[in-house]
């Protein structure tokens, strides 16, 4: 809608041109999560396939692990199966990984994703990459993962799933906004929820965990979330209706250009009748998110070396549970970044229609009839801006 | 055919199909190495070694199970492995014929059985029997793992279609050793199974002598009370060959041989079935299941007349078999002489009247005779490392007698050596 009236206004600018990839917050939901999960196995096929990738220009696909996508990537599967879409030239690249856990052991996350996914489609294994989490040095496992990629251009497309505390990927409450791919200690929640993988035993779940960080998450071109379930409502009501928190890792997409969060009916229990009914406006109004991704732009490869570690004498193999610093900065002038290739106008609209949105709507709560006169002003202030 | 001259892809990997696992059948892919023949470490080659099939095949949802075994079969193909041949080559001729046959019916690895014999006959034969593991292809069809020497130190008076004036009894080893032949008992040796009765001559203190040297003891063409039978176990007899065939039958003051799989002091043996509707009730095949469900291994007891049509064959010794369809009598009597019918034939009836899965029941073909051979993980089973033997079992509403496996592909060390829909089924034979 705001596309089609600036470009009316502003024809001269290329930007608008291609106004369905306005970057803006997707919210969509769905009654239950087999219907959430078919909307974002549609939109991942519609993303490789427009994406037409090559095997020097392949297709870079974030990955998580757990129940919600699993449903996810049965219908992949299915897909793939039906001669849909090939895997061949995408390369992924997974959340997290265990720490110790034996690479097949049936609850490591390289079994999960063998085999509910890589087994069944055409992937060349050489294009995937899980963290290892039995490296001797993990500090140097963690950064040449984010070298990797970097190496691959970045990730074009970041699936996630979001736990009931409001992580994303194994970012706890808690964990950097700024944080890239380490080592973690999980938090005592996520070891009981997770034990019911390992024989209802709490000493059984490693302590620890390699996981991207929020900062890897938010360099990826698209973030999508899949969100299903009661359990997760009070995350989705944290991440959507309230501000950018650490302790609710989710809340940091509001600052990202293209999050697209699916979520079923139960997940929406928690968030104001108000909330639930502008996001499916914006849908019902006819803009629908599988042809709204950003665009696929080529993006030229930037090497980066994964950084040479001089062994330290005395150190042992295995670091502390946390590490007190962060593995090896990337240098941000090296970091693949998608933001080079937009233009200005571009930057501006986002926080404007995202967060800022966001942000009235939940503080509009308190008046209704101040929400009229935010959304009025919201208007024009984007008019002024351009 | 295309298998024999190009080049077969390395990894294959069977998808939409239903695996054999344990008690059930589960749907799950199978990765197979042509190059090792054995059943791949998938998530480890995949994920370690870069691995990627080079070959899908989509099995349509039908079952992929291990290949057969058979651990008594007398011949077959018109070839008896009881007759020697002029020439070793010559019989070693028949016998490649054998293999390629049996491979046709899904057994991809038995072993070669001898009625009652002259040590002449031991002599000649038994070398020719030996397990082939080392030198053996794909193309050769079914694997020998040793010969099954039934007899001659059996019962005279439970010698079923045995010849009488050939059994023996043992008073000690050297007996044994004279009969089948000093290097025929050797460590490597090509002998996996002695069936024997224990009561006759000194067996029982040859027991022991027998199972050290790696061979299976199996008690069978015997009149041993129940108390004899413990005692052979306990002297390390693990096996009974044709329960209730060719034995004392079960008495309620003395149960026999068949008793040993009510008692509970020590572990139950193994026993052969043949379930052909000839040999046994129905009945006595689910008491026997019912009461040692782990132990009881599907043979087919099969003549080298499976598969030729009916009427009068020369049997050994110059006696004479009258085939009548699946049934074999000896001329002039009503002694049943052995069984035409193949082993997936065993394995349907088995199901059809024992109640059990069809993944039980195709165990008693597979895992359970492996398991008795001492080769579980090899033979008789999907894990990773196992030898790539696989039968793909199409499932099939027979209007006559229900539900009905048959055998449409067999793979021999991951290499397909048969498929129903090629014509004439030969792809390598």
């Amino acid at each position: 809608m705001y596309g089609f009236l600036l470009s009316f206004a502003f024809p001269s600018l290329p930007f608008f041109a291609r106004n369905e990839l306005t970057p803006h917050r997707r919210v969509i939901i769905r009654e239950d999560p087999q219907e959430a999960s078919v909307y974002i196995a549609d939109y991942i096929v519609s993303r490789i396939k427009a994406f037409n990738p090559t095997e020097a220009h392949p297709f870079v696909l974030g990955l998580p692990t757990g129940s919600s996508p699993e449903i996810i990537y049965k219908i992949l599967v299915q897909r793939h199966r039906a001669g849909e879409i090939s895997f061949k030239n995408v390369v992924t690249f997974n959340m997290d990984e265990y720490v110790g856990l034996p690479r097949d052991h049936p609850e490591s996350y390289h079994s999960f994703m063998y085999k509910h996914f890589f087994s069944h489609v055409d992937i060349p294994p050489q294009n995937i990459h899980i963290l290892n989490g039995n490296a001797e040095d993990l500090t140097t496992e963690c950064a040449a993962f984010d070298a990797s990629i970097a190496r691959h251009g970045g990730i074009e497309l970041f699936l996630g799933g979001v736990g009931p505390d409001g992580h994303i990927a194994f970012n706890e409450p808690g964990s950097s906004l700024a944080s890239r791919t380490r080592v973690k200690t999980l938090a005592y929640d996520t070891i009981l929820a997770n034990s019911r993988f390992f024989d209802n035993d709490v000493n059984k779940v490693p302590r620890m965990a390699m996981t991207v960080g929020i900062q890897t998450i938010m360099d990826s071109r698209e973030v999508v979330i899949v969100a299903t379930g009661a359990h997760k409502a009070f995350a989705v009501q944290k991440g959507l209706e309230d501000g950018v928190n650490h302790m609710w890792t989710l809340s940091a997409l509001q600052l990202h250009p293209h999050p697209l969060v699916v979520c079923d009916r139960d997940a929406t229990l928690e968030l104001k009748v108000k909330t639930v009914r502008y996001f499916e406006s914006i849908e019902s109004a006819g803009t629908d998110a599988r042809t709204q991704g950003p665009a696929l732009v080529y993006r030229p490869r930037t090497y980066m070396p994964a950084p040479i570690v001089t062994k330290r004498t005395a150190a042992p193999p295995r670091q502390q549970p946390t590490p007190d610093r962060t593995p090896v900065k990337v240098p941000k002038d090296l970091r693949i970044n998608t933001e080079l290739h937009r233009t200005m106008e571009d930057d501006e609209l986002t926080p404007d229609s995202m967060s800022s949105r966001m942000v009235d709507s939940a503080i509009g709560g308190l008046d209704g009839a101040l929400k009229n006169d935010l959304i009025f002003d919201r208007m024009g202030a984007r008019m002024t801006a351009q | 055919m295309p298998g024999k001259t190009t080049p077969a892809p390395r990894i294959t990997k069977f998808t939409n199909c239903r695996l054999v696992r344990g008690s059930s059948l589960i749907e799950q892919d199978l990765w197979i190495d042509s190059l090792t023949g054995k059943i791949l470490k998938d998530q480890e080659a995949f994920y370690e070694l870069h691995l990627s099939p080079d070959e899908i095949i989509d099995l349509g949802g039908r079952i992929l199970a291990p290949g057969l075994i058979d651990v008594q079969l007398n011949g077959a193909q018109g070839f008896d492995f009881s007759v020697p041949c002029d020439t070793k080559e010559e019989y070693d001729e028949g016998l490649r014929m054998v293999n390629r046959g049996l491979a046709r019916t899904g057994v991809t690895s038995y072993l070669p059985t001898l009625v009652s014999s002259t040590a002449e006959v031991y002599h000649k034969v038994l070398p020719s029997l030996g397990p082939t593991a080392k030198t053996h292809q794909p193309t050769d069809g079914a694997e020998s793992l040793g010969a099954h020497a039934e007899g001659p130190f059996i019962s005279p008076g439970r010698n079923g279609i045995h010849k009488s004036e050939v059994l023996r009894a043992a008073q000690t080893f050297e007996d044994l050793i004279t009969c089948y032949g000093k290097d025929n008992l050797d460590s490597s040796s090509p002998i996996k199974m002695i069936t024997a009765a224990p009561e006759v001559g000194n067996m029982m203190s040859q027991i022991p002598e027998i199972a050290k040297r790696d061979i299976i003891y199996a008690i069978g063409h015997s009149d041993a009370t129940y108390e004899q039978a413990v005692t052979a176990t306990h002297q390390g007899a693990t096996m009974i060959t044709h329960l209730f065939n060719a034995m004392r039958p079960f008495y309620h003051r003395n149960p026999g041989i068949f008793g040993l799989l009510g008692q509970s002091e020590r572990r139950r043996p193994y026993y052969g079935v043949i379930a052909d509707g000839i040999h046994l009730h129905p009945t006595s095949i689910k008491i026997a299941y019912n009461a040692h469900p782990e132990g009881l291994v599907l043979v087919t007891d099969a003549m080298r007349l499976c598969g030729l049509p009916d009427g009068v064959y020369e049997w050994t010794n110059g006696e004479r078999i009258v085939k009548t369809g699946a049934r074999l009598t000896l001329e002039g009597s009503d002694k049943i002489a052995g069984s035409s019918a193949t082993l997936i034939e065993c394995v349907n009836n088995f199901r059809r009247w024992s109640g059990a899965s069809t993944a039980q029941a195709i165990n008693a073909a597979t895992a359970v005779p492996a398991k008795l051979l001492g080769m579980q993980g090899v033979k008789g089973s999907l894990d990773a490392g196992a030898d790539a033997d696989l039968v793909v079992l199409g499932e099939s509403d027979d209007a006559y007698s229900g539900p009905t496996l048959t055998v449409d592909q067999v793979w021999k060390f991951g290499a397909k050596i048969f498929d129903s829909d090629v014509k004439g089924g030969g792809v390598a034979v």
